[in-house]
């Protein structure tokens, strides 16, 4: 239980990792509560997208705990698949299914995994096509949207599997600068609407205005962690203040 | 001094400096350069041809010959037009299932040299890197030899011979199969109508299946649907034979209309389509505000379709011998399907055949009453399979290997499956990437074939070295074969092309 009588939905124990020889993950422990909007920064190298991407299985974690929803992370398949289709992710790259539609990218996993007829897939596609602001696409193919449009529907994708937690790993990077707005407004409705968010991201507007917490990460380890007030304003480390002087 | 300068980009540069002139000059210039090239060629070779005594005949085609082919649809051909038939059909049997079977194989060994199991992992490897080091000429001459030295020799015991049901020699390897009997084409008919019926079923329990959510069982359906049809047709064939009647009725109409007023219909049509493709580029280049400014090059191109098209007509209409050559072969075509059915001809559309061995002089030999695969065909076909299958199996691994990570994980991220993310996201995107290059080995196998002479398999290339040795007819059975090879690719180009951008991603 978190200070707020919250439930802690992700729990991390120590979690560490290793490329070869190379550990990009030293330790992380923290909690994650629902509804909480947690946004990770630091520098590049440091850790944020392997730890976030060890919280959908995308990369494996040697040592340590992580427990998602209760279930914890282990080899066990059926564990992996209920945690997987409870996780939505966004990628920097959208991975978007090029070969096929707007619409078929949001109703395949529904269809297949969540077990919905074509029917309820499609109207979830086009309920969550309007949420994101872009109805009329849904019979374009990706390769015919723009980035930030392509971006939106990847959002659209994940959440067509009703998960209870929202992985997003830098999703603005890929974008122009005119097209991050939309996607950020779109995380923020998302974040309003009370979604649990991890969020990878170089937006420091976005983290000030919607994070509930900021995590600063460097060399596989959590520095410094606060709220956007805190952190912004008041950083105890050096480390987090030479990354902070460095790109305000 | 502004007003001078606009009339100085006004006025028109002169024809030397002129872009829509000098584009239009080139053009031309090429074309007129082409008719010319190949004008004083042709006309040089018949030339020199009549100076030395040779001419272009076809002859050879039709006058008996005194060859005999190692296996076929004529062994012993009664014209050149025969033994070429035999010839071109062989070498099609070799190419298609050579096609098929170096596509299963290359796919699971391309598959398998990503495979973890290092086993698997490591025999692709060096099944890939032994086949495609060693010429494919050796490797042909290495299979034939295989089985004419080391298969066990032929035999038959003292009872004398009797049907049985797999025969493994030096002189083939046979086995039992169905062959088609006079009334198979009547209920070909129904299998190929089951066939269609089926798709139809297939795609009405998908839709089912959508719209409702149930199980459908699309597949059974379509199966239960096909077996339906084709058993039926097994019996009610007969009726399939009043087919015949049209047949003849078409061979009828064309022999009874005059050949001049098919000489006009083609001309008719020579036009239509020269028209017809400037019509669908003028539609093409048009946008939703109107006509789209068209290039020269756009000139060109119209204007060249509308002269082809005229000049398609001209032919047709000055030289008579095309139009009744394209009527005798439509003739044919229709009076030998009329011969294929007969109203009410009762018999068993498939009759099965067991191999045996028959002994006509002092050696026994396969007969011809099963399927029998020569230790020729089996040396061609297996030295190009495996040598194709080496090439389409590292097609296969680069084209899954360009599939960005990216798209596995979107997948894995969702929930899907692993298998569910190979069929539904990245086998679909591999074959795209794959497609093209899979084309040029599908042709490189074609050509191949013509490597078959080296072990006297009787195809194109040996049948007509055959041939040319007897007759002396060198040019056109040369001109033969470049027409047939160049055929051959162009169809299976066109067909690899047209699937293509079939499949091909929407972009922007």
């Amino acid at each position: 239980m978190a200070d707020n009588g919250k439930r802690d939905i992700i729990i991390c124990e120590d979690v560490k990792k290793w490329f070869g020889d190379f550990q990009a993950l030293r330790g992380i422990s923290t909690r994650v509560y629902e509804q909480e909007v947690v946004v990770i920064i630091g520098p590049s190298g440091s850790g944020k997208s392997t730890w976030i991407r060890c919280i959908n299985r995308l990369e494996v974690h040697q040592e340590g705990r992580i427990i998602v929803d209760g279930i914890e992370l282990t080899s066990d398949v059926r564990n992996i698949e209920q945690i997987r289709s409870e996780v939505g992710m966004v990628f920097q790259q959208f991975n978007l299914f090029p070969h096929l539609t707007v619409m078929q990218n949001i109703t395949l996993a529904q269809t297949w995994v969540r077990k919905r007829t074509k029917a309820e897939a499609e109207e979830k596609a086009m309920a969550l096509l309007e949420r994101v602001g872009i109805p009329e696409q849904a019979h374009k193919f990706p390769g015919q949207l723009s980035g930030g449009q392509q971006q939106r529907v990847a959002i659209a994708r994940s959440l067509a599997m009703d998960p209870k937690i929202m992985l997003f790993d830098e999703p603005t990077s890929a974008l122009d600068p005119e097209m991050i707005k939309e996607v950020l407004d779109v995380m923020k409705e998302l974040a309003q609407s009370g979604m649990t968010m991890l969020v990878v991201t170089h937006e420091m507007g976005f983290a000030r205005e919607v994070a509930d917490r900021v995590i600063f990460m460097d060399q596989g380890q959590i520095v410094e962690e606060g709220t956007p007030e805190h952190f912004f304003t008041n950083p105890q480390h050096d480390r987090t203040k030479l990354f902070l002087s460095q790109i305000l | 001094m502004t007003q001078s300068r606009i009339d100085a980009t006004q006025t028109r540069p002169p024809l030397w400096r002129n872009v829509t002139f000098l584009k239009w000059a080139t053009q031309i210039g090429v074309l007129v350069g082409l008719v010319v090239l190949a004008w004083i060629l042709i006309s040089t070779a018949l030339r020199n041809l009549e100076a030395q005594g040779l001419s272009l005949d076809w002859d050879f085609l039709t006058d008996p010959v005194g060859i005999r082919l190692g296996e076929g649809i004529f062994t012993q051909p009664a014209s050149g037009l025969e033994a070429f038939a035999t010839a071109i059909v062989n070498m099609l049997r070799v190419t298609a299932s050579g096609i098929i079977a170096a596509t299963i194989l290359g796919v699971l060994v391309g598959i398998s040299r990503l495979s973890s199991n290092w086993l698997l992992s490591r025999s692709a490897t060096a099944f890939v890197e032994t086949i495609r080091n060693i010429p494919l000429l050796i490797q042909i001459v290495f299979w034939f030899f295989l089985m004419t030295l080391f298969f066990p020799t032929l035999e038959v015991d003292a009872s004398g011979p009797a049907p049985g049901w797999l025969i493994v020699s030096r002189k083939g390897v046979s086995i039992p199969w169905l062959f088609p009997t006079e009334v198979f084409w009547q209920w070909f008919v129904f299998v190929a109508g089951g066939a269609w019926a089926a798709r139809r079923v297939y795609r009405r329990r998908i839709e089912l299946l959508e719209e409702t959510g149930r199980e459908t069982h699309p597949g059974r359906w379509a199966l239960g649907t096909f077996v339906l049809i084709a058993g039926l047709g097994w019996f009610a064939h007969p009726i399939a034979g009043a087919l015949g009647w049209l047949f003849a009725l078409v061979a009828a109409v064309i022999a009874a209309i005059p050949d001049f007023a098919f000489q006009l219909l083609f001309a008719a049509v020579s036009i239509w389509l020269g028209a017809r493709w400037i019509r669908r580029f003028l539609d093409s280049r048009r946008t939703p505000a109107g006509l789209a400014r068209l290039t020269d090059d756009d000139y060109f191109r119209m204007g060249l379709a509308g002269v082809l098209g005229l000049a398609g007509a001209a032919v047709f209409v000055a030289i008579p011998q095309i139009t009744s050559l394209i009527t005798d072969v439509a003739h044919f075509v229709f009076a030998f399907l009329d011969q294929k059915f007969d109203f009410l001809r009762t018999g068993v559309p498939l009759r099965l055949g067991r191999p045996e061995v028959v002994v006509p002089g002092r050696f026994p030999q396969i007969g011809d009453t099963g399927m029998t695969m020569t230790p020729n065909f089996f040396g061609l076909w297996v030295g190009v399979t495996l040598y194709t299958a080496a090439f389409i199996a590292e097609i296969v691994r680069g084209g899954i290997l360009a599939v960005p990570k990216g798209q596995t994980e979107a997948g894995m991220a969702l929930g899907l499956k692993r298998s569910q993310v190979l069929r539904m996201i990245i086998l679909p995107q591999a074959f795209r990437i794959i497609l093209p290059p899979m084309g040029n080995q599908y042709l490189n196998l074609a050509k191949n074939t013509s490597l078959g002479i080296a072990i006297a398999y009787a195809e194109l290339v040996q049948v007509g070295q055959t041939l040319f040795n007897q007759t002396g007819d060198t040019i056109q059975v040369f001109l033969i074969w470049m027409a047939f090879y160049l055929t051959v690719s162009l169809v299976l180009s066109s067909i690899v092309n047209w699937y293509n951008r079939r499949v091909k991603l929407v972009e922007r």
